[in-house]
C-alpha cells in the first residue's frame, strides 16, 4: 500500500514530467521553416553575397516588360550590373521581403537604378498580368523592372541558371489561390552578364548596403 | 487548429487570422488567479474584492498582450506591438499585480528571518532594483537577444518572464510594499523613477533614430500588407517606448511629487497651527498671571488689542 508521501512524490514527478514535456515542445522553433534572423555572415572577402561555384551567364531568353515590349535578357541588361529575381506577385513572404530590402538599401546606400538594374521575373503567368506586375514592383520602386513570359520560357531561363522551375505548393493559408515554390535567391550578374554571386532569403538591408556599392564599383 | 505553448517568431511564417491558442498563456493566467484564491483559502483569509480586482486586471493585461493575436503579432511581425507588449507588462500588469497582493500574503511567502526574505530584501532595495530593471531592459532589447531568443517558444517565454520579473522588482520599492525596510520616499522615489525614465530613452532613441531595422525577425517577417516598411515600424516602436515608458513615468512622477508637496504643505500648516496654539496658550497663561497682579492694566491692554 502506498503512503501519502509516496503519492505526493509521484504527483510531483508527474508534474515535472508534464512541465518537461511542455518545455520540450516550447524549445523548438514554431515551424520547420524557421531560419536565422541575423542576416548573412560576411565572407573572407567582405562580401555578404555568396560566390557561385560554377560559371553561369545571363539566360538567353526573351520576355516582355509591363508595356508589352520584348526584352532579351542577354542584350537588355548588358553593360550594367544586374540583380535578377524570380518570384510572383501573390507571394506572401520571400518576394516582398527581398524586393523591399533591395529597394530600401538602394535608397539608403545612395545607389542609383542607372548603375544597377533590378529585375523581377514572374513565375506565375496565370495570375501575374502586366498591369499587376507593374503595380507590384511600383510598391518597392518605380525604377524596378518587371518582366513576364510564357511558363516554358521562364522555366528555360531558370534551367539555364541551374535553378528549379516553379511548383504549386498548395493553397495559400490567406485564401489567395495557390502558393508557388520558386528559387528564393537573388542572382547578381556583372556588366558582362556573368553570374557572380547570390543572396539567399535572409539577406537584410545591412547586407545589401554592404554589397551594393561594391557591385557598382567592381562589376561595372 | 494550431496550438502552441507561447508566442514566438518564425521568419517566413505567413500571418493568417486563424486563431492559434497559446496554451502557456492560459496555464499561467489560470495559475496566477487560481494560486491567488488558493493562497487565501489556505490561510483562512477572506478575499478583499478591491485587491482581487487589481490582481485580476493585472492578469488580464498579461493575458491580452500574450495571447493570440497581439502576442503573435508583437513577437513575430511588428516591433511596435512588441514594444507595446513590453510597456503593458512593465507599466500596467506589474503594478496592478503588486497593488493586488495583500501584505499578509507577502509576509507569509517571505517569513521573517528566512533566506527567501533576505533575497527579497536584497532584490528590492532600490539600487539593486534599478540595476536589475535596466539590465533586463537593455539586455532583452539587444538585436542578438531578440533575434536569438524570440524565435523559440521557450526563449520568448523566458524573455516575457524576465520582463515581468524585473518590472515587479522595480516597482516593489516605489510602491512601498512590505517589508518596510526598502520603502523609498520622496524625493528619492521621484529620482528613482526619473532615472529609469531617462535610461529608457536610450534604447528608445536607438529604435527611433536607427536608419536600418535593428531586428532581423521583424525585417524578414512576411509583411501583412505590401509597402510595409520595417524601419518605420521600428521608429514607431521607439515612440511607443518613449511615450508609454518615459512620459507615463513622468506623469507618475508628477502626481507623486505634487502629492508629496501638498502633504508637506499640510504638515507645515499643521505644525504652524500647533506652534501658534502653543504661543497663544503661553500668552493667555501670562495674561492670567498678570491679571492677578494688575487686573485694571491688563484689561486696558486687552481692550487696545481687541479694538477694530
Amino acid at each position: 500500500m502506498s503512503t501519502a508521501r509516496e503519492t505526493t512524490t509521484r504527483s510531483t514527478t508527474l508534474v515535472w514530467l508534464l512541465l518537461a514535456g511542455l518545455l520540450a515542445v516550447a524549445c523548438g522553433p514554431a515551424s520547420a521553416t524557421a531560419i536565422a534572423a541575423q542576416g548573412l555572415e560576411p565572407g573572407p572577402d567582405g562580401w555578404r553575397g555568396i560566390p557561385l561555384e560554377r560559371e553561369r551567364s545571363m539566360p538567353q531568353a526573351t520576355l516582355e516588360d509591363v508595356d508589352g515590349n520584348a526584352v532579351a535578357l542577354g542584350d537588355a541588361f548588358a553593360g550594367t550590373p544586374t540583380l535578377l529575381f524570380f518570384g510572383y506577385t501573390s507571394c506572401p513572404d520571400i518576394c516582398p521581403v527581398h524586393l523591399a530590402a533591395i529597394a530600401s538599401a538602394m535608397d539608403t546606400a545612395g545607389v542609383s537604378y542607372d548603375d544597377i538594374d533590378v529585375v523581377f521575373v514572374s513565375v506565375d503567368p496565370d495570375r501575374d498580368t502586366p498591369e499587376r506586375i507593374g503595380e507590384y514592383v511600383a510598391n518597392f520602386s518605380s525604377r524596378m523592372i518587371g518582366l513576364h513570359g510564357d511558363l516554358e520560357v521562364v522555366e528555360d531561363a531558370l534551367a539555364q541558371l541551374d535553378l528549379p522551375g516553379p511548383v504549386v505548393e498548395g493553397p495559400d493559408p490567406r485564401g489567395e489561390g495557390d502558393l508557388i515554390g520558386h528559387p528564393a535567391q537573388v542572382i547578381g550578374f556583372d556588366a558582362d552578364g556573368e553570374a557572380l554571386r547570390t543572396w539567399p532569403f535572409g539577406a537584410r538591408r545591412s547586407d545589401w548596403i554592404a554589397d551594393l556599392p561594391r557591385i557598382t564599383e567592381e562589376w561595372s | 487548429m494550431n496550438v502552441a505553448w507561447w508566442c514566438s517568431s518564425t521568419p517566413g511564417q505567413i500571418w493568417t487570422w486563424r486563431y492559434t491558442p497559446f496554451l502557456g498563456v492560459w496555464v499561467v493566467s489560470a495559475a496566477l488567479i487560481g494560486g491567488y484564491l488558493f493562497a487565501h483559502r489556505r490561510a483562512g483569509r477572506a478575499v478583499d474584492p478591491k485587491l482581487l480586482r487589481r490582481w485580476v486586471f493585472g492578469v488580464l493585461a498579461l493575458f491580452i498582450v500574450s495571447e493570440w493575436p497581439i502576442g503573435q503579432l508583437g513577437v513575430g511581425y511588428f516591433a511596435t506591438i512588441g514594444i507595446a507588449r513590453y510597456v503593458v507588462y512593465t507599466f500596467i500588469a506589474a503594478p496592478l499585480l503588486l497593488a493586488g497582493l495583500p501584505d499578509w500574503l507577502v509576509l507569509r511567502w517571505f517569513p521573517e528571518g528566512t533566506r527567501r526574505r533576505q533575497a527579497l530584501g536584497a532584490a528590492t532595495s532600490w539600487p539593486i532594483a534599478l540595476l536589475v530593471f535596466n539590465a533586463v531592459l537593455f539586455g532583452t532589447h539587444l538585436p542578438i537577444t531578440i533575434d536569438t531568443l524570440k524565435v523559440t517558444q521557450l526563449g520568448s517565454f523566458g524573455v516575457d518572464v524576465l520582463h515581468l520579473g524585473a518590472a515587479l522588482i522595480w516597482w516593489w520599492p516605489a510602491m512601498q510594499k512590505v517589508p518596510a525596510d526598502n520603502h523609498i520616499e520622496e524625493p528619492l522615489r521621484a529620482f528613482y523613477l526619473f532615472a529609469s525614465s531617462v535610461l529608457m530613452f536610450v534604447p528608445a532613441a536607438f529604435l527611433t533614430f536607427s536608419p536600418l531595422p535593428l531586428y532581423g525577425l521583424y525585417e524578414l517577417a512576411p509583411p501583412l500588407w505590401l509597402g510595409f516598411d520595417p524601419t518605420s515600424d521600428q521608429q514607431a516602436a521607439g515612440v511607443v517606448m518613449n511615450v508609454g515608458g518615459g512620459l507615463v513615468l513622468w506623469g507618475i512622477i508628477g502626481v507623486l511629487f505634487l502629492r508629496w508637496a501638498s502633504q508637506r504643505e499640510a504638515e507645515d500648516t499643521q505644525a504652524r497651527r500647533t506652534r501658534d496654539a502653543a504661543t497663544l496658550a503661553r500668552i493667555r497663561a501670562l495674561e492670567a498671571v498678570e491679571g492677578d497682579d494688575d487686573a485694571p492694566e491688563a484689561t486696558a491692554q486687552r481692550a487696545v488689542r481687541e479694538r477694530p
